[in-house]
Protein backbone atom coordinates (compact mmCIF):
# COMPACT_ATOMS: atom_id res chain seq x y z
CA UNK A 1 0.00 0.00 0.00
CA UNK A 2 1.43 3.59 -0.91
CA UNK A 3 -0.14 7.25 -0.81
CA UNK A 4 0.84 8.79 -3.74
CA UNK A 5 1.06 12.56 -3.56
CA UNK A 6 -1.65 13.74 -6.67
CA UNK A 7 -2.82 11.56 -9.06
CA UNK A 8 -1.63 8.25 -9.87
CA UNK A 9 0.50 8.73 -13.15
CA UNK A 10 -0.17 5.92 -15.97
CA UNK A 11 3.94 5.08 -15.09
CA UNK A 12 2.98 4.22 -11.46
CA UNK A 13 0.36 1.97 -13.27
CA UNK A 14 2.76 0.79 -15.42
CA UNK A 15 5.10 -0.09 -13.03
CA UNK A 16 2.21 -2.19 -10.78
CA UNK A 17 1.59 -4.33 -13.95
CA UNK A 18 5.39 -4.75 -14.96
CA UNK A 19 6.05 -5.72 -11.16
CA UNK A 20 3.43 -8.43 -11.34
CA UNK A 21 4.43 -10.05 -14.66
CA UNK A 22 7.78 -10.88 -13.12
CA UNK A 23 6.46 -13.27 -11.36
CA UNK A 24 6.28 -16.26 -13.62
CA UNK A 25 3.50 -18.76 -11.50
CA UNK A 26 1.13 -16.06 -11.86
CA UNK A 27 -1.59 -16.52 -14.42
CA UNK A 28 -4.27 -13.97 -13.87
CA UNK A 29 -3.48 -10.30 -12.31
CA UNK A 30 -7.40 -8.06 -11.79
CA UNK A 31 -6.86 -4.42 -11.88
CA UNK A 32 -9.33 -1.83 -10.32
CA UNK A 33 -8.62 2.14 -11.36
CA UNK A 34 -10.87 4.52 -9.46
CA UNK A 35 -10.86 8.26 -11.25
CA UNK A 36 -12.11 11.04 -10.01
CA UNK A 37 -15.73 12.02 -11.59
CA UNK A 38 -16.86 15.18 -12.47
CA UNK A 39 -20.06 14.85 -10.31
CA UNK A 40 -22.49 18.12 -10.19
CA UNK A 41 -22.81 19.40 -6.83
CA UNK A 42 -25.60 22.08 -6.27
CA UNK A 43 -25.66 22.52 -9.68
CA UNK A 44 -21.83 23.11 -9.96
CA UNK A 45 -19.26 20.20 -11.52
CA UNK A 46 -16.42 19.07 -9.18
CA UNK A 47 -13.24 20.33 -10.63
CA UNK A 48 -10.81 18.50 -8.27
CA UNK A 49 -10.95 16.17 -5.07
CA UNK A 50 -8.45 16.54 -2.43
CA UNK A 51 -7.77 13.52 -0.74
CA UNK A 52 -6.63 13.56 3.05
CA UNK A 53 -5.50 10.90 5.08
CA UNK A 54 -4.77 9.71 8.93
CA UNK A 55 -1.59 8.38 7.37
CA UNK A 56 -0.09 6.41 9.92
CA UNK A 57 -3.56 4.36 10.53
CA UNK A 58 -3.94 3.96 6.72
CA UNK A 59 -0.78 1.40 6.57
CA UNK A 60 -1.92 -0.36 9.90
CA UNK A 61 -5.54 -1.13 8.21
CA UNK A 62 -4.18 -1.65 4.89
CA UNK A 63 -1.93 -4.45 6.42
CA UNK A 64 -5.26 -5.58 8.13
CA UNK A 65 -6.77 -5.66 4.71
CA UNK A 66 -4.31 -7.57 2.96
CA UNK A 67 -3.95 -10.32 5.38
CA UNK A 68 -7.25 -10.61 5.59
CA UNK A 69 -7.70 -10.94 1.72
CA UNK A 70 -4.04 -13.19 0.92
CA UNK A 71 -5.62 -15.49 3.89
CA UNK A 72 -9.27 -16.33 2.13
CA UNK A 73 -7.72 -16.35 -1.24
CA UNK A 74 -5.08 -18.38 -1.29
CA UNK A 75 -4.51 -18.61 -4.91
CA UNK A 76 -3.28 -14.88 -4.78
CA UNK A 77 0.57 -14.41 -5.09
CA UNK A 78 0.82 -10.46 -4.56
CA UNK A 79 -1.25 -7.07 -3.84
CA UNK A 80 -0.23 -4.02 -4.88
CA UNK A 81 -2.43 -0.72 -3.63
CA UNK A 82 -1.87 2.70 -4.71
CA UNK A 83 -4.29 5.38 -3.14
CA UNK A 84 -3.56 9.28 -3.88
CA UNK A 85 -3.46 12.16 -1.39
CA UNK A 86 -3.54 15.75 -2.00
CA UNK A 87 -5.36 17.06 -4.95
CA UNK A 88 -6.57 14.56 -8.41
CA UNK A 89 -8.63 16.33 -10.69
CA UNK A 90 -11.75 15.44 -12.65
CA UNK A 91 -10.71 12.41 -15.42
CA UNK A 92 -7.63 11.70 -13.06
CA UNK A 93 -6.76 8.62 -11.51
CA UNK A 94 -7.07 8.27 -7.41
CA UNK A 95 -6.72 4.62 -6.51
CA UNK A 96 -5.04 1.63 -8.34
CA UNK A 97 -5.70 -1.80 -7.29
CA UNK A 98 -3.97 -5.47 -8.80
CA UNK A 99 -4.67 -8.41 -7.50
CA UNK A 100 -1.90 -11.54 -8.99
CA UNK A 101 -2.98 -14.70 -8.67
CA UNK A 102 -2.57 -18.06 -10.26
CA UNK A 103 -6.14 -18.20 -12.12
CA UNK A 104 -8.48 -15.85 -12.88
CA UNK A 105 -11.20 -16.24 -10.51
CA UNK A 106 -9.41 -15.27 -7.57
CA UNK A 107 -7.50 -12.13 -8.68
CA UNK A 108 -11.27 -10.97 -10.04
CA UNK A 109 -13.33 -11.71 -6.54
CA UNK A 110 -9.80 -10.69 -4.72
CA UNK A 111 -10.04 -7.49 -6.55
CA UNK A 112 -13.33 -6.68 -5.74
CA UNK A 113 -13.00 -7.46 -2.47
CA UNK A 114 -10.14 -4.54 -1.82
CA UNK A 115 -11.82 -2.22 -3.28
CA UNK A 116 -14.55 -2.49 -0.78
CA UNK A 117 -12.54 -3.18 1.97
CA UNK A 118 -10.65 0.28 0.92
CA UNK A 119 -13.61 2.35 1.07
CA UNK A 120 -14.98 0.81 4.11
CA UNK A 121 -11.59 0.57 6.43
CA UNK A 122 -9.00 2.98 5.38
CA UNK A 123 -9.39 6.63 6.69
CA UNK A 124 -9.11 8.44 4.25
CA UNK A 125 -11.45 11.92 3.31
CA UNK A 126 -12.19 13.42 -0.12
CA UNK A 127 -13.38 17.11 -0.49
CA UNK A 128 -14.90 17.90 -3.57
CA UNK A 129 -13.30 21.63 -5.33
CA UNK A 130 -16.26 22.81 -7.73
CA UNK A 131 -16.05 24.65 -10.47
CA UNK A 132 -16.08 28.03 -8.82
CA UNK A 133 -13.49 27.26 -6.09
CA UNK A 134 -16.17 26.63 -3.52
CA UNK A 135 -15.08 23.01 -1.41
CA UNK A 136 -17.63 20.62 0.10
CA UNK A 137 -16.79 17.81 1.89
CA UNK A 138 -17.75 14.66 0.67
CA UNK A 139 -20.37 12.86 3.19
CA UNK A 140 -21.40 9.22 2.70
CA UNK B 1 -1.53 13.75 31.19
CA UNK B 2 -1.14 15.17 27.82
CA UNK B 3 -2.95 13.73 25.17
CA UNK B 4 -2.23 14.74 21.47
CA UNK B 5 -5.76 14.97 19.64
CA UNK B 6 -6.59 14.74 15.60
CA UNK B 7 -9.03 16.35 13.41
CA UNK B 8 -10.15 14.87 10.29
CA UNK B 9 -12.54 15.20 6.98
CA UNK B 10 -15.16 18.17 7.69
CA UNK B 11 -14.13 17.93 11.38
CA UNK B 12 -10.86 20.14 10.47
CA UNK B 13 -13.33 22.75 9.33
CA UNK B 14 -15.34 22.39 12.92
CA UNK B 15 -12.90 22.51 14.78
CA UNK B 16 -10.89 25.07 12.80
CA UNK B 17 -7.33 22.79 13.20
CA UNK B 18 -5.72 19.33 12.54
CA UNK B 19 -3.83 19.33 15.96
CA UNK B 20 -4.10 19.99 19.73
CA UNK B 21 -2.58 19.02 22.58
CA UNK B 22 -4.62 18.77 25.42
CA UNK B 23 -2.80 18.70 29.12
CA UNK B 24 -3.96 17.89 32.51
CA UNK B 25 -6.57 14.77 31.35
CA UNK B 26 -7.83 12.84 34.01
CA UNK B 27 -9.65 10.27 31.50
CA UNK B 28 -11.32 9.39 28.31
CA UNK B 29 -14.81 10.76 29.41
CA UNK B 30 -12.58 13.95 30.97
CA UNK B 31 -11.14 14.36 27.15
CA UNK B 32 -14.42 14.25 25.81
CA UNK B 33 -16.11 16.69 27.42
CA UNK B 34 -12.79 19.17 27.17
CA UNK B 35 -13.03 18.88 23.30
CA UNK B 36 -17.24 19.29 23.50
CA UNK B 37 -16.53 22.42 25.49
CA UNK B 38 -14.18 24.13 23.09
CA UNK B 39 -15.93 22.89 19.92
CA UNK B 40 -19.28 22.85 20.64
CA UNK B 41 -20.81 22.01 16.85
CA UNK B 42 -19.03 18.74 16.80
CA UNK B 43 -21.69 16.95 18.10
CA UNK B 44 -24.15 17.75 15.35
CA UNK B 45 -21.28 15.37 13.31
CA UNK B 46 -20.85 11.76 13.18
CA UNK B 47 -17.75 10.62 13.78
CA UNK B 48 -15.43 7.72 15.27
CA UNK B 49 -12.65 8.14 17.78
CA UNK B 50 -9.38 6.04 17.21
CA UNK B 51 -6.84 5.96 20.41
CA UNK B 52 -3.27 5.37 18.70
CA UNK B 53 -4.73 4.15 15.20
CA UNK B 54 -7.53 2.05 16.75
CA UNK B 55 -11.07 2.52 16.72
CA UNK B 56 -12.50 2.61 20.48
CA UNK B 57 -16.03 2.08 20.62
CA UNK B 58 -16.36 2.07 24.43
CA UNK B 59 -14.12 4.74 26.50
CA UNK B 60 -10.76 3.30 26.87
CA UNK B 61 -7.70 3.80 29.42
CA UNK B 62 -5.78 6.68 28.21
CA UNK B 63 -1.93 6.80 28.90
CA UNK B 64 0.06 10.34 28.68
CA UNK B 65 0.67 11.14 25.08
CA UNK B 66 -1.67 8.98 23.81
CA UNK B 67 -3.05 10.34 20.11
CA UNK B 68 -6.64 10.28 19.85
CA UNK B 69 -8.68 10.73 16.41
CA UNK B 70 -11.93 11.77 16.23
CA UNK B 71 -13.18 10.52 12.17
CA UNK B 72 -16.17 11.49 10.41
CA UNK B 73 -17.14 8.30 7.98
CA UNK B 74 -14.83 7.29 5.93
CA UNK B 75 -15.28 8.67 1.70
CA UNK B 76 -11.81 6.99 0.54
CA UNK B 77 -11.58 5.68 -2.97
Amino acid sequence: MRLIEGPISPAAISEIIFRGGTNTDSGAHSLFLGQVRKDLVDGKSVKAIEYSAYEEMVMMEANKILKSVMSEFTDVISIEILHSKGFVNAGEISLAVMVTSGHREQAIRACAKLVELIKEKLPIWKKEILEDDSEKWKQE
Amino acid sequence: MGINVLFFGVLTEVTGTHRKHYRGISSFSDLKYRIRDDFPGIENYNFRIAVNNRIVNEDPVLNDNDEVAYMPPFTGG
